[in-house]
């Protein structure tokens, strides 16, 4: 019997409900200097169709005061007011190549967050590391990316890419077939249409196979496959309830031979 | 606390006790082909203390010793530029004393690297003034060059020279426009000791790649991406080809056998400064300084995650007790505690860190990001970054770079994606590593140097641009807008003349 591997969905619990709208714009970012600690400052930015300002420091990916975000989230008003806006989590925050005026807020007494280490964060190799145990089950994994983008994003995206390389190294021989998506119906946020082009979904694909051979998983068991349209993540787990982010994506089957 | 120990403490201790230390009365410069007996134990002193070498497994006879044995036609060997009184680097000290005994005799001076340019009159110190007045090797990259697997580089930028003062850029020989179009930077010669730490990998990926850890192409097996600082190389071996045909002048490649034995000698060799001359030893009063502790200790671990925390080998220093205190002279005990509090401000002084290639872009981190000295410098025992450390402080782009008359300078003009901090258009002193990748985004990123043996091998940063400690110091302060206060200055300079 084959069994399914999907990474736990139970570990990462969000605040959103089932019933909150998800908010999406297109912004500039303001950083705030909370100076408490190490990663300590706050990313505010301000929905241009409401005037809110957002507090959207929880993303995996911060922002450059030099340029527009894409943010993807959820207001979670019970999260306090550690910045001086309403906080969004789960949220993402992809950077554009949409220049903005750089502007920095002192604390005026917001005290940010203390910094402590996100849970999805790559182990390193010096740390002892639990092996799957026979009879290998299949695996499915889905690696979640910034909009636009290649690139395996710090502490979100190789958390994933990890556990998928480590998977595949651990129950060797096995096929691993690689399907990259990309988010191709255009969508118009804030006044701006966005889109990506369909050719993402091959070179994030790419990024995965590359990594997973300079890893040490043989190339030849390395498959990459056409996405079928329409088609759900492997693992809903990476994208925390949200659902604009949820093409952005690199699915991967891992199956023991 | 350390955590993990390779070696035990006592055994080691007793091999350096029966080997008797050699407080080093000869001449401090190591000529090739000398002959001497490098022992287990080796100090020299400089002008704040004394500097330890330690030879795991030593002594060591270095007659015929490929790194000490000059091969080529310019009678250099590896150590020329590899001096032990200068913990394993080279200093302008030295540098300057071999010029006062030699001239351009000497190998050093040798017209190939050891010159601002090989066309120049080689017997005019005019000629060796990059490396007589700011400590700088030529360093001349084919351009464009190969990738790792041999393959052509396709830049996405194209590089002017601006102007230069060394000549070499624009000569017909040597020049961008020569026949071998070749591009000359000047560094400062890296440290060839304590590469237990610059070889270990603590995490399999590079965020600053989004990828895994380079692959060596000819192990196959990945690599710690901390070598030379423009990354051109993937290992020691390959380091040593690279150095055999560019700064020693072979004919022909070093020989199988003589790679591993220079390789024996480079993992074996630790190097730290051991005593300071206001606050004795490093390693008294349970503090854990000095070269020691290095070889007894764990490789690669993150100081945050797993290791002792960076430069908590000063810790007991911090917390010593009245009447410990008491039992101290004065300078000893202001040296100490000015240590303890140098260490705690490196790991927790935070600063914002903006438009930082390796930092700020393209990981994630946020640009601007709050965070300390420890954020890159991460590496316990060693304060090297603990993955693959191309970073670009601004050392040698504008407008960051200090004023450099004496350097040459670059325009680079992205022709792909602008840069992400500096658009499309850089001036810079040294591409860094963007000369290995070929990447507009990678100008002037320069892989993070360890920090030990500080005080033997001024000046610092890869252009020399820092001529002492306090000018390090003084450099992050303005690139960073840190407002350190004189104290913070003078604790992290008693930090650094202590590692």
């Amino acid at each position: 019997m084959l069994r399914a591997i999907i990474l736990g969905a139970s570990a990462f619990a969000t605040t959103a409900t089932a019933t909150a709208q998800e908010i999406n714009f297109i912004a500039c970012p303001v950083y705030r200097d909370t100076n408490n600690g190490r990663k300590s400052g706050c990313w505010l930015t301000s929905d241009p169709a409401s005037g809110t300002r957002y507090d959207v420091t929880a993303a995996p990916t911060k922002a450059d005061w030099n340029k527009a975000i894409l943010v993807e989230g959820f207001a979670a008003p019970d999260e306090g007011n550690p910045c001086g806006a309403t906080v969004m989590q789960p949220v993402r925050v992809s950077i554009l190549e949409l220049p903005c005026t750089r502007h920095m807020l002192p604390a005026e007494g917001y005290e940010g967050r203390r910094f402590s280490l996100p849970t999805r964060n790559v182990r390193p190799l010096y740390e002892d590391r639990k092996r799957p145990e026979k009879p290998y089950a299949k695996g499915r994994f889905t690696i979640p990316f910034d909009f636009d983008k290649t690139f395996i994003t710090y502490q979100i995206s190789d958390y994933y890419l990890d556990a998928t390389i480590n998977y595949a190294l651990d129950i060797q021989p096995a096929l691993v077939e690689i399907t990259g998506h990309a988010q191709t119906t255009p969508r118009t946020i804030s006044g701006e249409t966005i889109t990506e082009p369909a050719e993402i979904a091959q070179e994030r694909a790419d990024v995965v196979r590359r990594a997973l051979i300079m890893r040490g998983v043989p190339e030849k068991n390395i498959r990459i496959t056409a996405a079928r349209p329409g088609a759900a993540p492997y693992v809903m787990e990476p994208f925390d309830g949200l659902k604009s982010p949820l093409e952005r994506r690199v699915d991967i089957r891992i199956t023991p031979q | 606390m350390i955590k993990t120990v390779t070696l035990p403490l006592a055994a080691a201790l007793l091999a350096i006790a029966v080997a008797a230390p050699q407080a080093a009365q000869e001449d401090p410069w190591w000529d090739p082909d000398e002959g001497r007996t490098f022992p287990a134990q080796l100090e020299y002193a400089n002008a704040n203390g004394t500097l330890r070498l330690l030879l795991e497994d030593g002594p060591m006879e270095t007659e015929g010793h490929p790194f000490f044995t000059s091969k080529g036609p310019d009678g250099r060997a590896c150590v020329t530029c590899h001096q032990p009184a200068d913990a394993m680097s080279l200093s302008i000290e030295s540098i300057q004393r071999q010029w006062e005994r030699r001239g351009a005799k000497d190998p050093l001076f040798a017209a190939s690297d050891g010159s601002n340019c090989p066309s120049l009159p080689q017997g005019e110190r005019a000629s060796h003034s990059l490396l007589l007045d700011h400590g700088l090797i030529r360093i001349a990259r084919p351009w464009p060059g190969k990738d790792y697997e041999g393959k052509p580089l396709k830049p996405d930028f194209t590089i002017e020279v601006v102007r230069d003062p060394s000549t070499c850029n624009l000569d017909k020989r040597y020049g961008l426009n020569s026949d071998e179009p070749h591009i000359s930077v000047f560094r400062r010669p890296r440290p060839v000791a304590n590469f237990k730490y610059i070889e270990a990998m603590g995490f399999a990926y590079d965020p600053k790649a989004g990828m895994p850890l380079t692959v060596d192409p000819e192990t196959g097996k990945p690599v710690s991406g901390n070598l030379m600082a423009d990354g051109r190389v993937l290992s020691l071996t390959a380091q040593m080809r690279d150095a055999a045909s560019a700064h020693l002048g072979f004919l022909d490649e070093l020989d199988a056998k003589d790679m591993e034995r220079i390789l024996d000698f480079e993992r074996r060799i630790y190097v730290a400064q051991q005593r300071d001359a206001k606050g004795g030893d490093v390693d008294a009063a349970g503090a854990l300084g000095g070269p020691m502790t290095l070889m007894t200790s764990r490789a690669g671990l993150l100081g945050s995650d797993g290791g002792m925390p960076v430069w908590a080998e000063f810790e007991a220093w911090e917390k010593m007790s009245d009447a410990e205190k008491a039992k101290l002279p004065k300078d000893v005990l202001e040296f100490r505690e000015s240590v303890a509090r140098g260490a705690r401000a490196f790991r927790e002084k935070t600063f914002l860190i903006s438009d930082t290639s390796g930092i700020n872009t393209p990981i994630g981190f946020g640009n601007p990001v709050r965070n300390s000295c420890v954020f890159c410098h991460n590496m316990s025992h060693m304060g090297m970054d603990v993955a693959p450390g191309q970073v670009d402080l601004g050392t040698t782009n504008m407008p960051f770079a200090d004023p450099a008359p004496h350097l040459p300078l670059f325009r680079i003009t992205c022709t792909g994606k602008p840069h992400p901090h500096y658009g499309r258009t850089i001036l810079t002193h040294d591409p860094g590593y963007a000369l290995t990748t070929g990447r507009c985004s990678d100008v002037g990123r320069i892989t993070l140097q360890t920090m030990r043996g500080l005080s033997a091998r001024a000046p610092y940063f890869s252009n020399g641009s820092a001529k002492d400690l306090r000018a390090v110091v003084d450099y992050y302060d303005r690139r960073y807008t840190i407002g350190y206060t004189e104290q913070e200055k003078t604790d992290l300079v008693n930090l650094m003349r202590a590692l």
